[in-house]
């Protein structure tokens, strides 16, 4: 009897979620029970995206934020072909097309494209729009690609983005941001520091707006303002102007806003967005939506032998319903959903290739917390965080509770909405170890302290220990004998004047000797405010 | 007037003490006093100082005992005991196989009792089934330290040298606690404000960093393993790493560094609740010139992911460069007091004397050799101890146990099931020198002598053999368990000889290690005698050895491996509003069970009873005010315990010692899920709720301080 022929896995996409996915699956590669070929556009290893800025700017090197070794995948048996794209999927032969000609056939499918940088619309911008029927006329050039951009404008998305941003930094250069989302913002504040001059162009009042309420995004502002960097609030962008270079090339001038300001600088870095990389779902006629639609088990909604999953999967429960009817929802944009997704469904085929049963329900995610990467700065935020403290009921529905601190001269906010005692959204700016303790509460959807203010007391100094003076008499002097102040102090009264002696009576010092000072200390205030005690009686 | 100098009977720091006559009158025979050492310095901790109190008027068992049809227990005589347990246990391998008999040991017994209890187990009972506490305490670090460097020794070098440290990082491990003497070698790191203490409780030892001695990380209950990931990505991204190390003396850092780019510190943040600041500073610190030493203890191995936890701390310190210098290192605090000689001498269920593997030929070979019998008769590997006491009286388990230097019921994870487990065996046989509370289960119960009667060995937490001395006369009716094992074996008519010396019993382990990895077999009672510093390996012609790294790491190819660990969920999260996480530890005045502890009165009467230490927010939630008795909840079981509030423990976390009796006990709360490599249990994060039990019994001092 032959072994079943190993069940063929096709992987499009060899970004930081493609790559933990092929990770996961390796076992059953190894085991002969499935053949996986993963297709990457980029060439070389697969890297942590959300790095690149720190890329770029000399924080960390190439060799750091590379997440799996090709090599080594392919001496476990995996077909990784790099630097290639998949121009088409044919759902009838059950193959995918590759640019180089090549046809690689699958049982399974799982596309992993990711996301590009959203370009807006600008005049002096070109962009393409990955429609149908766009798609159909330009054919297989726009899989898989991005536009070209005008020289002096960049995203930041690859290590070729990278490249062209460092030089910039290194250079202090002028570089006008355009976006004041997170992403916009980390790169903002880490060109900043590494000495670039940096404006950043945003639309409206504040930065961050879907992530924070003005509260928040007022303190950012002030905290933002006072590391250099310039913020144009307001500031619809219409276009940019270039400028002839003495070899005839021409390059970004100035972005040009609605209301008439020019903003000079050497490189326009754009921060808007991001959309799910769905050409190729597009053209195989795959339902698509803010990405590929999926159900919760990431399988397509349209043809069950296709996954999703990371930036380019569209979660959404499919009951039925085949409509046209917008769907809502989107990507949630983060690598840690799309790890998840990974993980689950490379165990899912496990299960299946093994005959096991895959009891573990798929990653089931709560709102995602948007923090702003950046040194000696931070803002952090998650879920519905609109709610005021004084709102009033709706109908049946209660308002959620609303703790707020608000403390703007010193850059410190903080807003918690619950109920039940459970975040149901936090804003968090100015205040590291609040922060860090809220997105540990709201990630594991663990309950508050009742005493709110507990939480901003993790941002106060350390108490003061009165570490000149005698503790009280309760106070534990000795820790390795538990031996108090009081005790220490009634031993000296009977008579025990040295370090020495009040070892002998009561322990206090005769563990590590950590204490002997702060013995000292004791006698020494007894002395000075009783003299001397009266001598130790001595027995024969 | 004749002095004994000795070591103290609790845990692995050893302190050195004198004993001697005490003056007429004493309640206590003798008076203990510390006796000056580089590991103690004449220091002693409240256990140690108040010692010898045991040695006076006590409950001591002091003749065999037999449970009677009433549940009681009567006296007989040592004879009538033996036969009656040598009988059993023949009844039992004719009716069941050899493997229905198990021992299980303790990481306090000394290094001969315990190499003789692991020949007794394969000799005498031909069984696999042996297996010890330690594996509560120490495998997953033992496991770790193995896959790394190839040899396992808590601290690879002698204690004396954290004194010049700048920076000291101590993961799980409250030794300002469990070994206080200790502390004066962290002096140096805390002057120069190095001191980082990582624990989710603000414990005695986190306390130590502050005044700007330090620092203290409270990351929340189970997330030890991502911290140290987002340590080790700081470093590799911030390039604090040691290269020429790395390229010379690891192998491995490729696919570690790979293993890390994922742990970003914000991501790191958003599991431990460690700000992202206090993450970087500590990255930078541990990278700071000036000596730098990582410390792990029961904290970061008591989990499911306990020896990749180990793993990531060694891996930190490999990249650091820290091991096999003469002024950095990474080191596991040892817990028992023999819990590094305990580990290494035979009574883990898969090893042999010296630290060798059971299922090594060459290993069976060298070890039959010395024991004079066929290797053939050795049997292979058995099951570790918390799947050894499940298969208690059950189909193809245990159904005769021998209990040595261990209190399960106690201090064994899911308690209840254990003891469930207990009255299911058909015989149990208990040596200890009180009733412990495991003792109260048994069918037959043998008096044993206590640390300041005996002559042995003990190995502490440097790898460095110290000699336990005699000082006392027995208890007329109590005996050495080397006299027991060798009566036994007698009556077994078991192959190998089983000497009462043991001076004797040192010298044939010394043989039977010869050539392992641990070593001993340049080294007897003689020698030790003249208090050489013996650090082991010590073979013949050596001096020891006090650095093991400087040279090599003990892997073929004298290398460390970088092996990447993988975060996976943790498998108890709080899920339901008002659930807590229970983590577990020690007390100053208690040594693991308290079976010892508990009966000195001046210990008992400052820790009398179950205190739960939660935060005074969490308290009054649940309307609990301090010095009120709750209920302590899980699906596991119930514990009685009285409400101490302190600001220094998170929220959403309790904190339970273990070492108290009945409904008292921690342990009955526990999970007995284990780590898959070291097959330690998850002792650090069960899932609780607390409720008033209503009957308010307020302490004195709290009701007079209003």
């Amino acid at each position: 009897m032959h072994p079943p022929r190993p069940v063929r896995v096709v992987l499009v996409g060899f970004g930081p979620v493609g790559a933990r996915f092929a990770e996961e699956l390796l076992p059953e590669v190894v085991a002969g029970r499935v053949d996986l070929t993963v297709v990457g556009a980029e060439s070389g290893d697969p890297y942590n995206r959300v790095l690149v800025a720190e890329l770029a700017v000399g924080l960390t090197e190439k060799d750091d934020i590379v997440l799996a070794d090709s090599d080594e995948l392919r001496g476990s048996g995996v077909d990784v072909r790099t630097g290639v794209r998949v121009v088409a999927i044919d759902r009838e032969a059950r193959t995918v097309l590759l640019d180089d000609g090549t046809d690689v056939e699958y049982d399974r499918l799982v596309l992993a494209t990711g996301a590009r940088a959203n370009i807006p619309t600008l005049s002096g911008v070109a962009r393409t729009i990955r429609d149908s029927s766009t798609l159909g006329r330009l054919g297989h050039a726009a899989i898989g690609t991005d536009d070209a951009l005008p020289t002096g404008v960049t995203v930041v998305r690859d290590l070729a983005d990278a490249e062209t941003i460092g030089r910039a930094v290194a250079a202090k250069q002028h570089i006008v941001v355009l976006g004041a989302g997170v992403l916009g913002l980390e790169f903002a504040l880490l060109a900043a520091r590494h000495g670039a001059t940096v404006s950043v162009v945003h639309t409206g009042a504040f930065p961050m707006p879907r992530n924070l309420d003005r509260g928040g995004g007022s303190v950012l502002s002030r905290a933002l303002r006072a590391r250099g960097i310039t913020l144009l609030a307001h500031s619809p962008a219409e276009g940019i102007a270039v400028h002839t270079e003495d070899d005839g090339t021409t390059r970004f001038d100035a972005l040009y806003t609605a209301d008439g300001k020019h903003i000079h600088g050497d490189l326009l870095v754009l921060s808007c967005g991001v959309g799910a990389r769905a050409e190729l779902a597009v053209t195989a006629g795959l339902r698509t939506e803010a990405g590929i639609v999926v159900d919760r088990d990431l399988r397509s909604w349209t043809d069950s032998r296709i996954y999703a999953i990371g930036d380019c999967a569209h979660i959404v429960e499919n009951d039925g319903q085949t409509d046209t009817a917008r769907l809502g929802g989107a990507p949630a944009g983060l690598i840690g959903p799309g790890w998840r997704q990974a993980e689950w469904l490379a165990a899912r085929f496990a299960a299946d290739v093994t005959g096991t049963e895959h009891s573990d329900a798929p990653p089931a995610e709560r709102a995602s917390v948007v923090m702003l990467k950046g040194e000696g700065i931070d803002a952090v935020s998650a879920g519905a965080i609109s709610a005021e403290p004084w709102d009033p009921r709706i109908g049946d529905v209660e308002p959620p509770n609303v703790a707020l601190w608000a403390d703007p001269e010193h850059g410190r906010y903080v807003k918690m909405v619950t109920r039940d005692g459970v975040l149901e959204g936090f804003v968090s700016v100015g205040m590291p170890r609040a922060s860090a303790e809220l997105t540990m509460l709201f990630e594991r959807g663990g309950e508050l302290p009742s005493d709110r203010s507990l939480l901003l007391r993790l941002d106060a100094p350390d108490e003061p220990v009165a570490s000149g003076t005698p503790a009280g008499p309760e106070a534990i002097i000795c820790t390795c004998n538990a031996v108090t102040a009081g005790t220490i102090s009634d031993a000296w009264h009977a008579g025990n004047t040295t370090v020495a002696c009040i070892g002998k009576a009561t322990r206090a010092g005769t563990g590590c000797g950590g204490c002997k000072d702060r013995i000292e200390r004791i006698i020494a205030d007894r002395e000075a405010t009783l003299g001397t005690p009266p001598a130790l009686e001595v027995t024969a | 007037m004749t002095e004994t100098a000795t070591h103290c009977p609790y845990c692995a720091f050893q302190c050195a003490m004198t004993l001697s006559p005490a003056p007429a009158g004493s309640p206590e025979p003798l008076t203990v006093d510390g006796r000056d050492f580089p590991t103690n310095r004449g220091g002693l901790c409240k256990k140690g100082w108040t010692s010898g109190a045991l040695l006076g008027e006590t409950d001591r068992l002091t003749a065999p005992l037999f449970r009677t049809a009433d549940g009681g227990f009567e006296e007989v005589e040592w004879d009538v005991a033996l036969d009656r347990i040598a009988e059993a246990v023949r009844q039992s391998r004719e009716e069941h196989g050899p493997d229905s008999v198990g021992i299980f040991g303790g990481g306090g017994l000394t290094n001969e009792k315990a190499y003789q209890l692991g020949k007794f187990a394969r000799l005498a009972l031909g069984t696999s089934r042996i297996d010890y506490n330690g594996r509560f305490c120490m495998s997953s670090a033992a496991a770790a330290a193995n896959r790394s460097f190839g040899v396992d020794r808590g601290l690879p070098f002698p204690v004396e040298d954290l004194d010049a440290a700048t920076t000291v990082l101590i993961l799980g491990s409250n030794m300002a606690d469990t070994m206080p003497p200790f502390l004066s070698h962290l002096q140096g790191a805390r002057a120069a404000g190095g001191l980082i203490v990582v624990d989710p409780r603000r414990s005695s030892t986190a306390r130590l960093t502050d005044d700007g001695a330090g620092l203290h990380l409270q990351p929340a209950p189970g997330t030890d393993l991502e911290l140290l990931l987002g340590l080790l990505h700081i470093v590799i991204a911030e390039r604090l790493v040691d290269e020429t190390f790395i390229a010379e003396r690891t192998t491995g850092y490729a696919a570690l560094r790979r293993s890390v780019a994922a742990w970003w510190p914000e991501r790191v943040q958003s599991v431990t609740g460690v700000p992202t600041d206090l993450l970087r500073r500590v990255a930078r610190r541990l990278a700071s010139r000036g000596g730098t030493y990582i410390l792990t203890g029961r904290g970061v191995e008591q989990h499911v992911n306990g020896t990749d936890t180990a793993t990531a701390a060694i891996n930190l310190a490999l990249v650091l460069g820290l091991p096999g210098s003469t002024d950095s290192g990474y080191g596991t605090m040892t817990g028992q007091g023999n819990g590094q000689g305990g580990r290494e001498h035979g009574q883990k269920c898969d090893q042999l004397p010296g630290y060798r593997k059971i299922v090594d030929p060459a290993a069976r070979e060298h070890v039959a050799r010395v024991w004079g019998v066929d290797p053939a008769i050795i049997p292979g590997p058995g099951l570790p101890a918390v799947e050894m006491l499940a298969s208690l009286g059950r189909e193809g388990g245990v159904r005769t146990l021998f209990v040595h230097g261990a209190n399960v019921v106690i201090s064994a994870p899911n308690a209840g099931e254990v003891r469930d487990a207990l009255t299911r065996l058909d015989l149990l046989v208990v040596s200890d020198f009180f009733l412990s509370e495991t003792a109260r289960y048994a069918d037959i119960v043998l008096p044993v002598l206590q640390w300041a009667e005996e002559e042995g060995t003990m190995t502490n937490l440097e790898g460095r053999v110290v000699r336990r001395r005699k000082a006392i006369d027995p208890p007329a009716g109590a005996r050495s368990e080397l006299w027991i094992l060798a009566e036994l074996a007698r009556r077994l008519e078991a192959p190998g000889r089983y000497d009462l010396d043991p001076a004797l019993v040192f010298d044939e382990l010394a043989r039977a290690s010869e050539g392992g990895i641990a070593d001993y077999s340049g080294l007897s009672h003689e020698l030790l005698d003249t208090e050489v510093a013996a650090y082991w390996p010590f073979p013949v012609g050596s001096t020891g050895t006090p650095r093991l790294f400087l040279d090599r790491f003990g892997h073929a190819d004298g290398r460390a491996r970088l092996v990447p660990v993988r975060a996976t969920a943790h498998p108890e999260r709080p899920t339901e509003p008002g659930q807590l996480t229970l983590i577990t530890g020690r007390l100053l005045e208690h040594y693991q069970s308290g079976s010892q502890t508990r009966r000195v009165a001046e210990l008992a009467d400052s820790q009398p009873e179950l205190r739960a230490e939660i935060h005074p927010t969490t308290a009054r939630d649940r309307g609990l005010a301090d010095g009120e008795l709750i209920t302590v909840e899980n699906h596991r079981g119930t514990v009685v315990a009285r409400v101490t509030t302190s600001t220094g423990i998170r929220p959403e976390t309790i904190f339970l010692p273990f070492h108290f009796a009945d409904d008292a006990s921690a342990n009955l709360l526990t999970s007995d899920a284990t780590d898959p490599i070291s097959a330690m249990p998850e002792f650090k994060t069960a899932i609780v709720t607390v409720h008033a039990i209503g009957a308010v019994a307020p302490l004195e001092t709290v009701g007079a301080s209003v």
